[in-house]
């Protein structure tokens, strides 16, 4: 196992360095002078001298990358233009309403997408199936701002059940009640990714049930639902787990949304504003995490596949 | 002839996939038609006309500058098809071609695939918001930038097709034959993927219109000026709760069309050559 | 009283072009002890036939459309599913064409037999592991305590299908449904593993229903012969009966299309023509369009069952005269 983590490690590589490059060419396609890009418009020339100076804007592109780099991996990610701090503590900020957000999110997706799947599959054609299967294409279709604007109009604006927008620190007063300010926003952002799932679950059981193996444990006189459940979902979680990656991908992407109509203080809607505010450093800091992040997830993917499916050799 | 018996055939088995081609006929045609269609111009300010409610006079109701939803709704409609058709256009012309020459040049394949993994490592609608930093609110770049990030999907998924086809046996023979390269990826190979192509461009559209209203409600897809359905509802949301309908035309808009091309993607995959239906993944 | 007594099975499958009947009237019985050999071309119903003794028809295409499988005197399929279930795997079992798929990938092998048995037998999991080491045994799988911990990848054709005969044999059923066992495996393997299933049959006593195109693989096994034609038995004797005296054209094409030594060819389709869709239907005897012996009465007349001799019966009109 550790060995094949290493190797699957050595193969994300490339595209980790890769990846790292275009994010790091992102400030020089900007037009203007890297240094005054990443300064904003209120530098004097003598900062922009300075900054020049301290990142090597003057010496070739490739010792700049590694230069870049070298601070990267200290943690160093450079200034904010807005907030006039580094962009590391600005990102840490945002992090705590961002994992929360989307550890929720994942909860409901597990919660609901899983087992609607499952029902759907087992009950192929039924009522039951043609409505989960409709609701969740329904939701597949959605826009998300369009769904939280809904919810809070409804449940906060309406009922008044929760509250619209914000999210105060879990340590800061109220604790972790503080929480019921996720749950519409997590629930918005699980909407279309459980129904991703759902079909996804449903997909996959059907092309498992109609494989060989159980017709077999079929003969064997198993109950339907011990069939369905040890013969055929164990075989589709394959391909569920396999799709979790792109799963967070779009959740990362409907984030950002759902952040802004929420008004979450996340690195969502941090990356949003950073754009509008042309908060160079902070977009390019934020999108570096977030791939890096990203690559790491399929990484777990992978080790998680190779877990799952005894085919995949882990030598 | 025969295409219209085939059509039929695919209407009658294809109850929901049939609806689904039928609102984007609907709106093809309010998009076309809009200059005709539209009781009012769609930018025309009428302060006392503020906020009305849905009637006889304004369908839709107005918006918070007193122009009225219906008409911008129909204009909206261009805008959809536009989007939907050239961000299709644009993913499967540089997605198709990169897919399929990586896959029948293997050299060339391992560089090409490579830079799609690398743009794969960048959720798509993060890699669009990257994209339009740099570009400026235009239809224009909210095609490219829409079409760039599929395209590396749909790449990914024509190099995996072209590479089952190249091995086959037609293809063994048309080179025997004395077939060249053009002639055997675009005569032969390519004929072949065209009905995988149709769902992807199908699913693309469905995309397409999700992305550019999520661009628009951030506030960095089309010009603000322009009436598209995101915009809309970007616009109005702050309205939502004196006037909830601003928001229920052009969301009720996105979804129908949305759905409709899933369901078409849908339908469409499920009777494709069995080798292909699970390389595209859908919604 | 028969172990089972199959009678008038009809099956059909549905197709836009309305129901066909692909298992056509099917009237057949197996006793204790003994060994049904079910012959016939690929696509004449056999596997339908035998998922339908087995409860295994699955799918809104495909259905049972008239008759009785009596098993021990109980008619099967009017029983409700929990008490099919309880019979399936243990008194009933059956072995399948396909040994690279039949077997759940994800699953070791000792488990997925360990799963029957904790299905039907009051055993304790240290039990059932210890009898499925003494099924690997005698299924002759080589070093069991290793195989055991095997996962169906690992294992070659021959070595699966030792596997699902452990597996269908683990609660010692009163019958054992196989079908085409050996289709999928090499000839040499095919030898062994039929070999196998002989010799578990003198030692447990199961009746066998096997199933095969091949009547070389049938003859070298069976007790009695039924060949199948496009959904109705044609000719059904002893073994020994049948090769003696063949009285139906069908049987007869089969028999001369076998390769006269053992060698790598299999099938000789020496008998003309193709088996006519399963949607065409014939007023006639369904073999008479590929018949060298067919004449007008055969185009318009249906031939009944015709006894040749105690227990040899034919499906021809010209049965009663032999050749
Ligand atoms: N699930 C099914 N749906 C539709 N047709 C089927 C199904 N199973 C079998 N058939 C058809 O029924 C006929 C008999 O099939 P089968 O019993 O598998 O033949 P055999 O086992 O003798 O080769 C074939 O023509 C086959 O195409
Ligand atoms: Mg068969």
């Amino acid at each position: 196992m550790l060995s094949y983590t290493l190797k699957r490690l050595l193969t994300l590589l490339p595209t980790l360095i890769a990846a790292s490059i275009l994010v790091f060419l992102f400030v020089h396609l900007i037009p203007g002078d890297p240094a005054a890009v990443l300064l904003g418009d209120t530098a004097t020339p003598q900062e922009i001298a300075a900054l020049t100076r301290e990142m090597g804007l003057d010496k070739p592109l490739w010792q700049q990358y590694t230069l870049w780099l070298s601070e990267v991996a200290k943690g160093n990610l450079g200034q904010s233009i807005f907030f006039k701090a580094p962009v590391t503590s600005i990102i840490a900020d945002g992090a705590q309403t961002s994992i929360l957000l989307a550890t929720m999110t994942i909860f409901w997706i597990i919660i609901f997408g899983i087992p609607i799947g499952v029902l759907s599959a087992t009950r192929q054609g039924s009522w039951v199936d043609q409505l989960t299967s409709g609701l969740a294409m329904f939701f597949a279709s959605v826009p998300t701002f369009w769904l939280g604007l809904y919810l809070i109009l409804i449940f906060a604006v309406g009922l008044g059940w929760f509250p619209s927008s914000g999210f105060p620190s879990i340590f800061d007063e109220g604790g972790i009640s503080n929480l019921r300010y996720l749950l519409l926003p997590s629930l918005t952002l699980a909407a279309p990714n459980a129904a991703l799932i759902i079909r996804l679950v449903r997909a996959s059981m059907l092309d498992i049930s109609r494989e060989d193996h159980v017709r077999t444990a079929r003969a064997k006189g198993l109950h339907p639902t011990k069939v369905a459940i040890k013969h055929v979902f164990r075989n589709a979680l394959i391909t569920v787990v396999a799709a979790f990656g792109f799963t967070f991908a779009a959740l990362v992407s409907e984030a950002v949304v759902t952040e802004t109509v929420f008004s979450l203080p996340g690195i969502g809607r941090l990356v949003v504003q950073s754009i509008l505010r042309r908060d160079y450093p902070v977009i390019q800091g934020v999108i570096l995490v977030i791939v890096v992040l990203y690559l790491f997830i399929n990484l777990l993917v992978d080790l998680a596949y190779a877990m799952l499916d005894p085919r995949v050799s882990l030598k | 002839m025969i295409f219209l018996s085939r059509l039929k055939a695919f209407a009658s088995s294809r109850v929901l996939a049939t609806l689904g081609m039928v609102w984007l006929g609907v709106i093809i045609f309010a998009a076309v038609t809009a200059p005709l269609l539209a009781p009012f111009d769609p930018t025309e300010i009428d302060p006392i006309a503020r906020l009305s409610e849905p009637g006889s006079l304004y369908w839709f109701g107005t918006d918070h500058f007193g122009r009225d939803t219906f008409s911008r709704a129909l204009f909206g409609a261009r805008m959809a098809i536009l989007i939907g058709s050239g961000s299709v256009i644009v993913a499967l012309l540089l997605g198709g071609l990169v897919g399929m020459l990586s896959a029948y040049f293997t050299t060339l394949g391992h560089v090409f695939m490579r830079i799609v993994d690398v743009l794969m490592a960048f959720p798509a609608l993060l890699l669009a918001l990257v994209l339009m930093t740099l570009l400026e609110r235009s239809v224009i770049n909210t095609i490219l930038v829409i079409g760039i990030v599929y395209a590396s999907t749909t790449a990914r998924i024509l190099f995996g097709m072209t590479l089952k086809l190249k091995n086959e046996v037609f293809v063994d023979a048309a080179r025997c034959s004395g077939a060249g390269h053009i002639s055997l990826l675009f005569r032969h190979i390519l004929p072949n993927l065209i009905s995988p192509l149709l769902v992807q461009a199908s699913f693309i559209f469905a995309f397409a219109q999700l992305q550019s209203a999520a661009l628009d409600f951030l506030g960095l897809g089309l010009p603000p000026e322009m009436a598209s359905w995101g915009n809309m509802l970007s616009e109005e949301r702050i309205y939502v709760t004196r006037a909830p309908w601003l928001l229920i035309f052009p969301g009720a808009l996105i979804i129908l069309s949305v759905f409709s091309m899933n369901l078409v993607g849908d339908a469409m995959r499920d009777s494709i050559d069995p080798r292909f239906k699970n390389d595209i993944a859908g919604v | 009283m028969a172990l089972l007594e199959v009678k008038n099975l009809s099956v059909a499958i549905r197709q836009k072009q309305g129901l066909i009947t692909v298992v056509d009237n099917l009237s057949f019985h197996v006793d204790e002890n003994e060994t049904l050999g079910i012959v016939g071309e690929s696509g004449c119903g056999k596997s339908l036939t035998a998922l339908s003794i087995m409860g295994l028809l699955q799918g809104s295409q495909v259905r049972i459309t008239e008759g009785t499988v009596c098993f021990d005197g109980v008619d099967l399929l009017i029983l409700g599913p929990a008490e099919r279930r309880a019979i399936m795997g243990d008194q009933m079992a059956m072995i399948f064409q396909e040994p690279m798929t039949s077997l759940n990938p994800v699953y070791r092998v000792g488990d997925q037999i360990v799963e029957v048995l904790l299905q039907h037998l009051k055993l304790s999991r240290a039990a059932a592991k210890q009898r499925t080491l003494e099924l690997l045994d005698l299924v002759r799988i080589p070093n069991p305590i290793l195989q055991i911990n095997s996962y169906p990848h690992q294992m070659s054709g021959g070595q699966r299908q030792r596997i699902m005969i452990a597996m269908a044999l683990a609660c010692s059923p009163r019958i054992l449904i196989a079908d085409e066992p050996t289709t999928a495996l090499d000839v040499t393997v095919q030898k062994e593993v039929l070999d196998l299933m002989g010799e578990l049959q003198r030692h447990t006593g199961t009746a066998i229903v096997l199933i095969s195109h091949d009547l070389g693989v049938i003859a070298q096994t069976c007790d009695r012969v039924a060949v199948m034609y496009r959904g109705k038995i044609v000719e059904t004797a002893a073994t020994k009966a049948l090769f003696a005296d063949i009285r139906h054209p069908y049987t007869k094409g089969l028999l001369n299309s076998l390769p006269l030594v053992d060698g790598d060819v299999e099938w000789l389709d020496t008998i003309p023509g193709q088996v006519p869709g399963i949607e065409t239907v014939l007023p006639g005897c369904a073999f008479q369009p590929r018949c060298a012996f067919a004449d007008e009465r055969c185009s318009y007349e249906k031939p009944n069952d015709i006894r040749v001799a105690g227990g040899h019966w034919a499906r021809c009109h010209y049965a009663g005269q032999s050749t």
